[in-house]
This record gives structure tokens, C-alpha cells and sequence, in this order.
């Protein structure tokens, strides 16, 4: 069979060249919009290389960064596989690591910083919960419900800052006037690894750990199985034995819990010098969301864009010296997403006009996205 | 060309169609006659839908040529087709539910939207072929029949001058059947129209039409006056081989042949099953309402141990529900189910399966299978945590157990690691059948088995659902195929509107008499109506 | 302390400016749910529509910045909103990539282009003044929220029946529905799907674009373009849209009810109550939450809402 072979080498081929001239076309349309606004686009890119990897002891800055965009883009795959859309991760951050700081400030110690780090995940997963509560029992599309608890979450954390009791820090002393939380005790912290003049948290070997974990359930587990049967065709999970609203809700929650997971990995791993502040998951969540659909939903892909989408973020923070606005680094990122979607799609559409599928039926009643099939 | 008295409407020389390596259309010729009716009879994938979907321009042939009414023609895409004058009734997709019905008759037009100028053209098509339709209705509360009734002016209101059905009678009874046969030729007759007739039914074709074209495996084997044809012979074209012709009734939509006429027939006296047996299935007064509209309607049946029981109907009277409810997916407002002596509850996930109930569904892309998982999955999908460990799935023990099943119900076409799309529709329903089957039912319940498979797979389905009930499982056989419901059944519900309207003991059921119970005891016409005046 | 809350619905009842506000409010969101409801009778839950107002309001500052001319804005505005609809279509209805992701992506990168330009061309916009109608604007309470807004305002009154009618008087609307219900039976009948999404999809965009103009633009009590100005109103007026259930009726009185509670937020601190400000900032955003919850039902719901067609398939 030598000719499929030759065939699908061909496909491949095709599909890498679409990805290098997509890849090139976000680019250049980057450096395109620096120039057009009288920025230095070479400078640019040179400075995200330096904040991100270059100069040293950036890369493992770096990756304290991509542990948390990773945590939250394996949640975000576990809620696709049962075929739920939660884009609601940044608000899920925020409560998880609000949370967290509620319990690690209460306290000192492992023992805490455990029952801390329960917290966000618990945190996360009721936020997510209410998206879940309101599809299943209301008809209410998980889409908007995801979304618009984002913004409620801000308010509901920032409200949080505002009295001592809650969160606010009681110190009289406190750095400045923004309102903070008070800071975990050295003892609440997660602790750090030194690597060839690099230090990042402990989280980001745990999050790796987490990746592989998650690839494995969803890849080789009965439970990983039966939420692909229940993503993938709801009512033959429901005539199997898959209860479709339990587990569908279960996923949604288990979703948010990674990103509150996250959060509460955020905090204790020294962002924002460990403290919680207004605006704190400052769109790890939303990037989160983007690592998970550029990784086309493959735990262990999720790890180098996770990586890519870090550097990013570490990479922006030398921009300041070229004079060019942060935010550029918002369009470049939406920019490669997007030529990242493209030549999958382009591939399969390419495939349905050569082949379309034979005799596949037509099925009556098409799948509705509100509420179950109960 | 052959010196033809007419210009045909239509000529199709040496069509071929590919998809992958399956050729769906080698070389087809094909004239359709003004004021003929043609009848194009084949198996399911003889190639019979390709060839019509390239006729309406929905799919784009990859050689030969189309010629309307004398002039070489490219049939881009459907509007093409409508702009040349043919026209099609399709099988159930063409309506938009939500819209009445006069939206939908002019849907797909290009003229300004005139409500007023579409609603008289609608009821005087109706008027001219007597096909009373009221425009205004919302076509999603109308039944199969009336459905078919809209499809049916559509076409005819735009005056094609090619009127294409594709299998036409799935969703009528006798009765509306005839009706519609009587519409046809007088299109045909007083319009000088051209008519195609799709279909596998082998009594329709004879009945129906003047010429009779034969496709087998994607090639026209023969063209012949109907006149001149007997269901025999057209058996044997159709299939390729000699057929017992009341084994493949179910295929052939030939059941009035007489039996006694068919030299190896199957052994029909099946030892009758005793009373004495244990009921395995009891349905006690379901009720279930949708929409205001009782759809299952105290509904009450038993099917007992080592029994085939067939529930006879028309599409859409509740049977789809009875399968959906035994699939444990709607919970019934009302009554119970028993199974075995135990209560079920309705509508909690996996109940029924797990009371022993095996369901070969009505559409398997529904609710049996998940299409881009693999075939050794589906082989197994509900039953996965049998071939794990501590959580884990045992590849190797599913693959295993997976190569034993394909091998036992010889499920072809591709490895256990497939994609279950990809396998052909009789390997598919196998895939189905041999899940069901082999996870020990009590009862099984068959709906529509046999839809949509050539009469090679219908004769192996239907084997093994009477070895099932041999072995002594209890089965209920959902049919709208009489032949079918006749040949395998011990007993025979009739199902109208959700309930019951007759029971009838095989050695009782004439084709005649089943016919006259479906058509005539209820016309299925204005169920909604009905249903809304005794609520 | 129930006197007092009788005391607070009191003020904000008879409070003029609170009307004012509200109707504003309402009506932004309105361009916005129309042009959304267009897009999901045609079958697609068009979460970009957010992108597609931001777009817009940015677009619209700045082009009046430099023309300081309110109908070339707008037009701007419109433009922007159809630029973003022609990317979300042609990605989510020629190369059918999931509707929702290239939503969500539009929506950031549109933000980020937005900020991004922000920095760089400062969009300054004074405000239009409103249009007093004779008599009519002197009605107490609601004469000035009614008949008093600037302008631009005005233009919702013919978009909500043109919508109206496009969808229910012609036969691209007829195709819409038709699509957005059942696209098999649609293709089948010779209707372009994908095509009509598309253009559904451009009709939204329009109508959000201009709904993003006029916010910028209409605005009283806001001067100039913000970042955040949109802040998620395109995600409620999608919410209008449900708790419409589909209905552009609904759909309206939805986009009152919410413009209502973005109102209050803005106007109790100006009565001289005291609300937290954390409530007052969430409280549309809840009661969009917690009224749809209500009232979802989906009874009217496009029967392929987010599903995507390719022939052949499905």
C-alpha cells in the first residue's frame, strides 16, 4: 500500500506550508501594524525575545508563567470533550484565587497552603458551577452564562478587597493605596526550584505532571471514554448510562476548578507578591482558553503553547523601552491564534471536497445547544 | 442515439460518479420520456440516489453528459435544475418545519415574496391535483402524509416539465399510496410530464410505471418495458442472483406474491410461542405528551420470552417514542415499563440497558453510535469498564474481544481501529447488531433493522433476529415495512397515533387486513387536531 | 430602612435623568440585539458581535476625531462592524472553524487592536447635542429620555422595523429563517446556507458598528472614547436576545430592561444615594444572568442555532 502513504505525506506536507505562509502572514501583519503606528518592529521582536528567553534567568520566569496557562487550558479541553463551551476562565481565576488568598491569609504553613490551594480549586468549580446550574436547569447557554459571570466576577472579588474582614489587608503599613490582600506568609508559599540560574515554583513541574494526567484520563480511562461518548453524541451516552446532565455539569465544574486551580497556583506561586489584587488574573485565563483551542484541545500539545503564549506575556514586559503600547502583544497573540485555525480548517475543507462521505444519513432532528435532551 | 418517437425531457449519457475508491455511477445512460413514467429500481447503493442527486444538481458527476430536452446542459447546483424544470420529492428533507405551509412551497423561488400571490398559487395547485392542503399551517404540526402532500406541490407548482420522486411511499399508508399513484399518472397523462420513480420496492415499480430501469452496483443492468417485466424477473436483475423471493419480501416490497408460489421457503410454521412463557417486556398505559399532543397514548404491550412481536404503523405514530422510550432517553408522564418481573424507571440514563434491554435503533446516527470513534469503541461502548483496570482502559483486551465480534458477525470493510463512519451501511448496522446481541440481552428491540440495507444484509438481520428469539430472547420488532412485520412476526401490534389499535396473531394477519388497519381504522391525517379536541 | 428603600425607588421613579440615561443605554443595546437577532434566526450564536461594537465605537471616535463630522463617524463605524463580520463569517461559514472560537478570539483581538490604536491616535470625541422636539420633550419624566436624545439616537427607530421586516417581508429573510431552522431542507430547496449566514452575519455587523458609533457619540454623561467602553454590552445584548426568545419584540423589551439597570448603576450616586459600587457595576450584568435564567425558554429557538452546515454531513 505504498500509494495512501505518498498520499497523506503530500497532505501533510500541504498542511505544514499553509501553516509556515499563515504563521508568516500574522507576522508580517504585526510588523505591518508597528510600522504603520511609527513603532520599531524589529526592536519589538527583539525585545520579546530578551523578556522572554534571551536574557538571563527570563525563562524560567517564563515558565511560572506558562504553568498557570496551562492548568487552565486543560480544564478548558476536559469541558470541550463532554462538548460544553466554557469560556468564562478568567472570571474562574479570579474567584480561585480570591478564595485562595481568603484561606491563606488566615493562616501559615503547608497545611494551609494545601487547604489554600483546595480552596481555589473549589472556588473555580463553583463559579463554573452556577454557568452549569443555569444551562441544566434553565436552558441558558453556557457560552453567554461563562461570559457574563467574568465580569461579575471582578466585581464579586473587588468587593472582597474592600473590607479587612474579607480580604483587605489590615496592615496599617501596607506598600501602597491600591487596595491588596495581605501577603501569604513565607511559610504558605509554594516553594521554588533553582535551575541553571533560573527559578520558577514548584507548580510548573506539578502542572507538567497535570498534563500528562489529564492526556491519560481523557486518552485511556473509562472515564475519559464516556465523556468523548457524551461530548460526541449525547444521546447514545444517555442510553449507555451517561447521565448527561450530571456529567456534563461534573465537566463544566471540573473545568472551572482547573482555573481556579490556576489562580490559587498564581497566588501562592508569588504573582503579584503574593497578594490579591484587583485585576490578578490579568487574562491568564482568557490566554488559558487560547493555549487549549490553538492545541486544538491535545493535553501535551497544550505544553509548547502554553510555553509560546507565556513568552508573550514575560516578552511584554521589555517592550516599554521600544515605546511601543503593551497591548500590541493582545493583537499579535489574536493574530497567531488565527493564522493557527486557518490551514486546519482550510486542510478539511480541501478533504470534504475530494471525499465527501458516502451515504451519511441525515439526522432529523439536529442536536439543540440549549439544554439537555432530557 | 436511438431513433426515439419524443425529444426526452431528459438524456444522461455515460454518467460516472466516484467517491474514493467506490464507484457510485459506471456509465449510466438514461432518457426519461414526456408523459412517462420511468421507474429507476435498485438496492439501497446500487447508485440510484447519486444518479438523482447529479439529475437535481446536488452532486456533480465526474464524466459524461446531460442533455434537456435536446441541449447539452451543466446542472451546477439545485437552482439550475429548478431553472431547467426539474423538479424533486424528496423522501422527508426538503421542509423547513417551522415555516406554514405556503413558505414553504415557495421557498427557493427568485421572485419578489408575495404573500398574498404565493397563498392562491399554492391552493390552486392543491385544487388542480386534488391535494387539499390548508397554507397557512405551520408544517411541523403536520403529519408524514400531509407532509409529503406539501413536498409534492411544491414541486408541482413551478410546472417542471421532470418530476423526480425518490422513494415516495416510506411515510403513507396503502391508501394514501394509491392516491398518489392516481396523481401521478394523471400528470403524466394530462401534462405530458416526465416522472421519475425511485425506488426498491418491487410492487410499487410494477404497479406504477411504463419503463422500468434496473441499477446494480452503480450500473444500469437493464432497461425494459414494465409491461413486459414480472416481479421474478426484476428480482433477479436487481439483485444479481436467483432470489427466494418471500426471504427478500422485506426488500422488495413484494409481499403479494403468492407464497405458495416460492419453492424454498423458510420454514414459516416456527413452533408458535406458549402462553406459559414469562413476559420479558410489559408496557403498561405509557403516556407521554409533547407540545400539548399526546404522542404515546396509554399505550400498553407484553412481549414474552422466545417471541418476535411486530408493532405495524406509519411513520410517526409513536414509534419512534417506543424505541426513544426503551433506550431509557424520555421519561413517560404516565404508566411504567416492567422488564422481567422488575420496574424501570423511564428516562434515567442507561435504565433500560441496564435491565437487560438491547436496542438496535431507528437511527443508528442517533442514538446508537458515535460516528468518529473508532469501530472496536463502538463495538463495546457500553461496556468499556468491563475491559478496564483500576479506571483504566485494557486496549488490548478491547481489541481482542473486538476482532472476535467483527469476525463473528463478519463485519467487513475496514480494521477494529477505524473510524465507524467510515464503514458502509449494512457493516455499520452489523456493528450495531453485534453490540446488541452480544451483551446478553432479555429483550430486544428492533427498529427499523433492515432501513436502508441491500437484500444481502436484510436476509443476515433477519436471520439473526429470529435466531435471537430462538435462543429465546424477547423481541420487538418496530417496522413500517408490512412484509417485514409479516414475515418475522409471531404477533402484531398496530400502532396509530401513539396507541394501539390492534392486535392481531400472525396466522390472522392478511397483508389485506393490515393494511386496512392502518389506512382505514384511522387516517393518520390531522393528528394534532384530534389529539388538541380530546385534550 | 424600608422607608429608605421606598425613598431610593422614589428618586430613581421620578428622577429625569435616570430615564434619560436608561433610554440611551436601551437603545445602544437595541442596534446591537437587532443585528444579533438577525444572525440567529439565521442560525449562528454570534458571540463576536461584541468585537464587531467595539470595532465600530472605536472607529467612530476617531475618524470624528479627525473629520469631527457625525455621519461620516457612524459610517466608519459601520464599516468597522462589517470589517469584523466578514472575518468572524468567512472563518465560522466558508472554512466552518467553530463559530465560538473565532468569536472569542475576534473579541480579544479586537480589544487589543482597539487599545493598541488608542495609544498611538488618541480618539477625542465631543458630543452630540441632543435634539430637543418641540412640546413633545417638555412631557415630565419621559418627554426628554423620549424626545430629547441626540440624534444619532434616532436611528433605532427605523432599524428595529426595517429588521423586522427584512426577516418576515422578504425572501432573503424567508431563506434566513429557513436556514437557521433546518439548513438540509434549505439546500436542498436550492438556498445557498452558508451564503445567507454570511450575509446575516454582515447585517449584524452593521447594526453593531453603528450601535458602537453611537455609543461613543450619543453618550451624555461619557465624553470620549474609553477602552472597556463596550465592556461586554454586545454579550448582553445577545442575553436580550434569549430572554427575548427570539422574538425582536422581546428582544427590545430586553434591551430596556438591561439598559434600565446599566441606568441605575450610573444614576443612584448622582441622586446622592449610596450603593456599593461593586453592586451597582455587576447589578446589569446579574440581572441579565438571573432574568434570562428566568425567562430562557426555547421553545422559538432556531432549531440549528450554533450548528454548523456542510453539505453531505449531519
Amino acid at each position: 500500500m505504498r500509494a495512501p502513504d505518498a498520499a497523506v505525506i503530500r497532505r501533510g506536507l500541504k498542511v505544514t506550508g499553509m501553516y509556515v505562509v499563515s504563521i508568516a502572514v500574522a507576522l508580517s501583519l504585526s510588523a505591518g501594524l508597528i510600522a504603520i503606528t511609527g513603532g520599531p518592529w524589529r526592536k519589538v521582536l527583539s525585545a520579546l525575545l530578551d523578556g522572554s528567553i534571551r536574557n538571563p534567568g527570563r525563562w524560567g520566569g517564563t515558565l511560572a508563567e506558562a504553568a498557570p496557562l496551562l492548568i487552565v487550558a486543560l480544564g478548558a479541553i476536559i469541558s470541550t470533550r463532554a462538548g460544553l463551551v466554557n469560556i468564562g476562565q478568567e472570571g474562574q481565576v479570579a474567584v480561585g484565587a480570591a478564595l485562595a488568598a481568603f484561606v491563606a491569609t488566615r493562616g501559615s504553613g503547608p497545611l494551609v497552603l494545601v487547604a489554600a490551594i483546595a480552596a481555589g480549586f473549589i472556588g473555580g468549580a463553583l463559579w463554573a458551577g452556577i454557568a452549569a446550574l443555569l444551562r441544566f436547569w434553565r436552558n441558558v447557554p453556557e457560552v453567554i452564562s461563562t461570559l457574563l459571570l467574568v465580569f461579575i466576577a471582578a466585581q464579586a472579588t473587588g468587593y472582597l478587597l474592600t473590607r479587612t474582614f474579607l480580604l483587605l489587608d489590615s496592615d496599617p503599613n501596607k506598600p501602597n493605596r491600591v487596595q491588596t490582600s495581605a501577603q501569604l506568609d513565607s511559610a504558605t508559599r509554594i516553594g521554588r526550584v533553582r535551575l541553571f540560574g533560573n527559578e520558577f515554583p514548584w507548580s510548573v513541574p506539578v502542572a507538567l505532571l497535570l498534563a500528562i494526567a489529564v492526556a491519560l484520563l481523557l486518552h485511556r480511562s473509562v472515564w475519559g471514554f464516556r465523556l468523548t461518548v457524551l461530548g460526541r453524541n449525547p444521546r447514545t451516552a444517555q442510553r449507555i448510562g451517561v447521565p448527561v446532565v450530571v456529567a456534563g455539569a461534573a465537566a463544566l465544574a471540573i473545568s472551572g476548578a482547573m482555573a481556579g486551580l490556576a489562580g490559587a497556583a498564581m497566588l501562592a506561586g508569588g504573582t503579584a507578591n503574593y497578594r490579591y489584587t484587583p485585576g490578578f488574573a490579568n487574562s491568564v485565563g482568557w490566554e488559558g482558553l487560547l493555549v487549549a483551542l490553538v492545541a486544538r484541545n491535545r493535553p501535551l500539545v497544550c505544553l509548547p503553547t502554553a510555553f509560546i503564549f507565556a513568552s508573550l506575556r514575560t516578552g511584554s514586559g521589555f517592550l516599554a523601552a521600544t515605546g511601543v503600547e503593551r497591548s500590541i502583544v493582545d493583537v499579535v497573540r489574536a493574530l497567531l491564534v488565527l493564522a493557527l485555525l486557518v490551514p486546519p480548517a482550510v486542510a478539511a475543507v480541501q478533504r470534504r471536497r475530494v471525499s465527501p462521505p458516502p451515504a451519511a444519513a441525515a439526522a432529523e432532528e439536529p442536536t439543540v445547544i440549549m439544554g439537555a435532551t432530557a | 442515439m436511438g431513433a426515439t418517437a419524443a425529444t426526452p425531457a431528459v438524456r444522461l449519457s455515460s454518467i460516472t460518479k466516484r467517491y474514493g475508491p467506490v464507484v457510485a455511477c459506471d456509465a449510466v445512460d438514461l432518457e426519461l420520456l414526456p408523459g412517462e413514467i420511468h421507474g429507476i429500481l435498485g438496492e439501497n447503493g446500487a447508485g440510484k440516489s447519486t444518479l438523482m442527486k447529479i439529475l437535481i444538481g446536488l452532486v456533480q458527476p465526474d464524466n459524461g453528459s446531460a442533455f434537456v430536452a435536446g441541449r447539452e446542459t451543466v446542472i451546477h447546483d439545485p437552482q439550475t435544475a429548478a431553472d431547467l424544470g426539474i423538479g424533486m420529492v424528496h423522501q422527508h428533507l426538503s421542509l423547513v418545519g417551522s415555516l406554514t405551509v405556503w413558505e414553504n412551497v415557495v421557498l427557493g423561488d427568485h421572485r419578489r415574496l408575495d404573500r398574498r400571490t404565493a397563498r392562491r398559487q399554492v391552493t390552486e395547485t392543491a385544487e388542480h391535483y386534488g391535494l387539499d392542503i390548508d397554507p397557512d399551517r405551520h408544517v411541523g404540526e403536520l403529519s408524514a402524509g400531509l407532509r409529503q402532500r406539501v413536498e409534492l406541490i411544491k414541486c408541482l407548482r413551478r410546472d417542471p416539465a421532470i418530476v423526480i420522486l425518490d422513494e415516495p411511499t416510506s411515510v403513507l399508508t396503502p391508501a394514501e399510496s394509491e392516491q398518489l399513484f392516481r396523481t401521478l399518472r394523471d400528470v403524466v397523462a394530462r401534462e405530458q410530464r416526465a416522472v421519475a420513480l425511485v425506488s426498491h420496492k418491487l410492487a410499487e415499480i410494477l404497479h406504477a410505471t411504463d419503463k422500468v430501469t434496473i441499477m446494480r452496483q452503480g450500473r444500469v443492468v437493464d432497461q425494459r418495458t414494465t409491461a413486459d417485466a414480472t416481479a421474478a424477473s426484476l428480482a433477479r436483475a436487481m439483485v444479481g442472483r436467483e432470489v427466494s423471493l418471500r426471504a427478500s419480501a422485506t426488500a422488495l416490497g413484494a409481499a403479494a406474491v403468492p407464497r405458495e408460489a416460492d419453492g424454498n421457503a423458510e420454514p414459516a410454521s416456527r413452533p408458535s410461542v406458549a402462553d406459559d412463557r414469562p413476559v420479558m417486556l410489559s408496557i403498561d398505559h405509557a403516556q407521554l405528551q409533547r407540545h400539548g399532543v399526546a404522542v404515546l397514548d396509554d399505550l400498553s404491550l407484553t412481549v414474552r420470552a422466545g417471541e418476535i412481536v411486530g408493532v405495524a404503523g406509519v411513520e410517526g405514530n409513536g414509534q419512534r417514542e417506543l424505541g426513544d422510550l426503551l433506550s431509557s432517553l424520555i421519561e413517560l408522564d404516565g404508566g411504567s415499563v416492567t422488564l422481567d418481573g422488575q420496574r424501570v424507571r423511564s428516562g434515567r440514563a442507561g435504565s433500560m440497558a441496564r435491565s437487560g434491554v438491547a436496542v438496535i435503533p431507528e437511527d443508528r446516527h442517533d442514538s446508537g453510535c458515535v460516528l468518529d470513534m473508532s469501530v472496536a469503541d463502538n463495538l463495546l461502548i457500553d461496556r468499556v469498564a468491563a475491559h478496564s483496570r483500576f479506571g483504566f482502559i485494557n486496549r488490548g483486551h478491547i481489541r481482542r474481544t473486538a476482532e472476535q465480534l467483527m469476525a463473528e458477525f463478519e463485519i467487513q470493510g475496514a480494521g477494529y481501529s477505524a473510524p465507524f463512519g467510515s464503514l458502509s451501511g449494512g457493516n455499520q448496522q452489523r456493528v450495531v447488531l453485534a453490540r446488541e446481541l452480544s451483551s446478553q440481552p432479555k429483550v430486544l428491540v428492533a427498529a427499523q433493522p433492515t432501513r436502508g440495507l441491500d437484500v444481502g444484509a436484510i436476509e443476515y438481520m433477519t436471520a439473526r433476529l429470529r435466531a435471537a428469539a430462538e435462543s429465546g430472547i424477547a423481541v420487538l420488532l418496530i417496522s413500517t415495512e408490512l412484509e417485514e412485520i409479516l414475515d418475522l412476526s409471531d404477533r402484531i401490534v398496530v400502532l396509530s397515533r401513539g396507541r394501539v389499535i390492534g392486535q392481531l396473531n400472525r396466522a390472522d394477519a392478511t397483508p389485506e387486513r393490515l393494511g386496512l388497519l392502518l389506512g382505514g381504522m384511522a387516517t393518520p391525517d390531522e393528528p394534532t387536531e384530534e389529539s388538541h379536541a380530546r385534550a | 430602612m424600608i422607608a429608605s428603600v421606598f425613598n431610593v425607588i422614589g428618586d430613581v421613579l421620578s428622577s429625569e435623568a435616570m430615564y434619560n440615561s436608561a433610554v440611551r443605554f436601551a437603545i445602544v443595546l437595541a442596534f446591537a440585539a437587532t443585528g444579533e437577532w438577525v444572525a440567529e434566526k439565521a442560525g449562528t450564536l454570534n458571540i463576536s458581535i461584541e468585537a464587531m461594537m467595539i470595532g465600530g465605537a472605536y472607529t467612530s471616535a476617531a475618524v470624528f476625531t479627525a473629520t469631527d463630522t457625525v455621519p461620516v463617524a457612524l459610517l466608519a463605524g459601520v464599516a468597522a462592524g462589517v470589517v469584523v463580520a466578514l472575518i468572524q463569517a468567512h472563518l465560522s461559514h466558508q472554512l466552518t472553524i467553530d463559530q465560538f472560537v473565532v468569536g472569542l478570539t475576534l473579541n480579544l483581538f479586537v480589544l487589543g487592536l482597539a487599545l493598541f490604536l488608542d495609544s498611538r491616535w488618541k480618539a477625542v470625541t465631543s458630543v452630540v447635542k441632543p435634539t430637543k422636539i418641540l412640546l413633545l420633550s417638555e412631557i415630565p419624566f419621559l418627554g426628554e429620555a423620549l424626545f430629547g436624545q441626540p440624534w444619532p439616537m434616532y436611528l433605532i427607530v427605523p432599524i428595529v422595523p426595517a429588521a423586522w421586516w427584512l426577516v418576515f417581508r422578504t425572501r432573503w429573510g424567508l431563506e434566513v429563517r429557513a436556514v437557521g431552522d433546518s439548513p438540509q431542507a434549505a439546500d436542498v430547496s436550492g438556498i445557498h446556507v452558508n451564503r445567507r449566514r454570511r450575509e446575516s452575519i454582515m447585517v449584524a455587523g452593521a447594526c453593531a458598528g453603528l450601535g458602537g458609533g453611537v455609543l461613543v457619540l450619543g453618550q451624555i454623561s461619557i465624553s470620549g472614547y474609553e477602552a472597556g467602553h463596550v465592556g461586554l454590552k454586545g454579550i448582553i445584548a445577545i442575553a436580550a436576545v434569549i430572554f427575548g426568545g427570539w422574538t425582536l419584540r422581546g428582544t427590545i423589551i430586553g434591551c430596556a430592561l438591561f439598559g434600565y439597570f446599566f441606568a441605575l448603576q450610573l444614576t443612584l450616586p448622582v441622586l446622592g444615594h449610596r450603593i456599593n459600587p461593586q453592586l451597582a457595576a455587576s447589578l446589569p450584568y446579574v440581572v441579565a444572568l438571573t432574568v434570562t435564567a428566568v425567562f430562557a425558554t426555547r421553545t422559538r429557538q432556531p432549531r440549528a442555532l450554533a450548528q454548523p452546515f456542510v453539505r453531505g454531513l449531519t
